[in-house]
């Protein structure tokens, strides 16, 4: 009688140990794409071989663009001396606009991207991730753009360059 | 140094004689160890498990279990058991998702009794076991009420319902203990380190639970308690 005693003490113990579990969802639920601000300059001139290098930018605001050709009113960045940006794209539409705003001057970036459901857990849900196929800018600071990784998800990668002028 | 060789050589014969004698006298003074007359048949014991039903009647409101079985002792070394049993699970997420799943699962497999027979020749109506299982189940799932936000641009988007009917496999190592209790009765309890086999493509919509498995994981744990009858 004493061993089975033990012996429901122990399952008892085993069970209270296997129950406790948390319900909160702590994993980051937002893709961002990641955009890095670089610079070319020429090294050789012979061979037309030029260095990049990442910039900090002076100063720098950022804000999306809605379809309707608005500015929306919340700002994503404004900042002094920034080197990298993350951007939050529209999850429902296949495109995503932003109006970079320079010290010498604003530039409009469009992102053409595919958005697909990604399931997390019960806790967390789901969460939109992004593959991009195009990005188009204007040309007023900005030189030109380089896409070096397609698939924007929840970690904190670099997905596009911007070089300025 | 060719004396001393010699010497050594001897010593370690005599050594060696010497033990095999002493060995000899102890193997003939050793009492006859009685055999115990092993069944290849020893009845068939049926359990139903305490741990899942008061789990669920005490600990949890969202998963509801029960489960029992039946395992037959070949020469009270082999116990094939074959175990069925039903689940239903309700659970709402802190974020307001909604799970729903309800179905049966079985399980096969063998335990091994790991108890030596005693010195007297009786055997031990305990048993030690130390298992396997396979487990199945092709039970339906829901999932509704999942909402994505979009924050910065705006605008909500629920899904739609989601319903899969997946087949869940999986083994389970099992470590236990059996005892008996009363004539017939026997109590026992086992811990399972459960392995999924068939896991879900990351990112696809999957079941919170399985049936039978518990709470879905590349691996999980499980205790079962057992109240059993023996034939």
């Amino acid at each position: 009688m004493k061993q089975n005693t033990y012996l429901l003490l122990i399952a008892l113990l085993i069970l209270g140990i296997s129950c406790t579990s948390s319900e909160d969802c702590t994993e980051d639920r937002i893709a961002k794409l990641g955009v890095g601000f670089y610079t070319r300059a020429l090294t050789d001139t012979t061979k037309q071989i030029y260095a990049t290098r990442a910039i900090n930018l002076d100063t720098l605001s950022v804000r999306g663009l809605a379809a309707n050709g608005t500015l929306l009113d919340s700002i994503l960045y404004k900042s002094k001396t920034i080197q990298k940006v993350y951007l939050p794209l529209n999850k429902f539409e296949n495109s995503s606009k932003f109006v970079l705003a320079f010290k010498t001057g604003k530039d409009t970036i469009e992102v053409l991207h595919t958005n697909t459901d990604y399931y997390l857990s019960l806790e967390c849900g789901c969460m939109k991730v992004h593959a991009i196929d195009t990005v188009l800018t204007t040309t007023n600071v900005v030189d030109s753009v380089k896409i070096i990784n397609h698939k924007v998800n929840a970690t904190n990668a670099e997905h596009v360059q911007i070089f300025i002028n | 140094m060719q004396s001393m060789y010699k010497y050594l050589l001897i010593s370690l014969l005599c050594c060696f004689v010497a033990s095999s004698i002493q060995a000899q006298d102890k193997q003939d003074k050793k009492p006859e160890v009685k055999t115990p007359n092993v069944k290849w048949w020893d009845g068939m014991t049926l359990q139903v498990d305490a741990a899942s039903i008061a789990s669920s009647t005490l600990l949890s409101k969202d998963v509801y279990s029960v489960e029992a079985g039946a395992q037959i002792n070949l020469k009270n070394k082999y116990l094939p058991v074959v175990e069925l049993g039903y689940a239903s699970v309700n659970k709402t997420s802190l974020e307001d998702i909604r799970f729903k799943t309800n179905g049966f699962f079985g399980r096969v497999g063998m335990d091994f009794n790991l108890v030596k027979k005693k010195k007297d020749g009786k055997l031990s109506p305990n048993l030690f076991l130390m298992g396997l299982r396979v487990g199945m189940t092709n039970s339906t799932y829901t999932i509704n009420n999942m909402v994505i936000a979009n924050d910065y641009w705006g605008g909500n988007q629920t899904l739609p319902e989601s319903k899969l009917t997946p087949t869940k496999i999986w083994f389970e190592l099992v470590f236990g203990i059996h005892v008996k209790v009363v004539d017939n009765i026997y109590m026992g309890w086992s811990l399972r380190n459960k392995h999924l086999l068939t896991t879900d493509k990351v990112g696809d919509i999957s079941p919170w639970y399985i049936p039978g498995y518990g709470k879905n994981a590349s691996s999980n744990w499980g205790f079962s308690y057992t109240i059993g009858y023996k034939f």
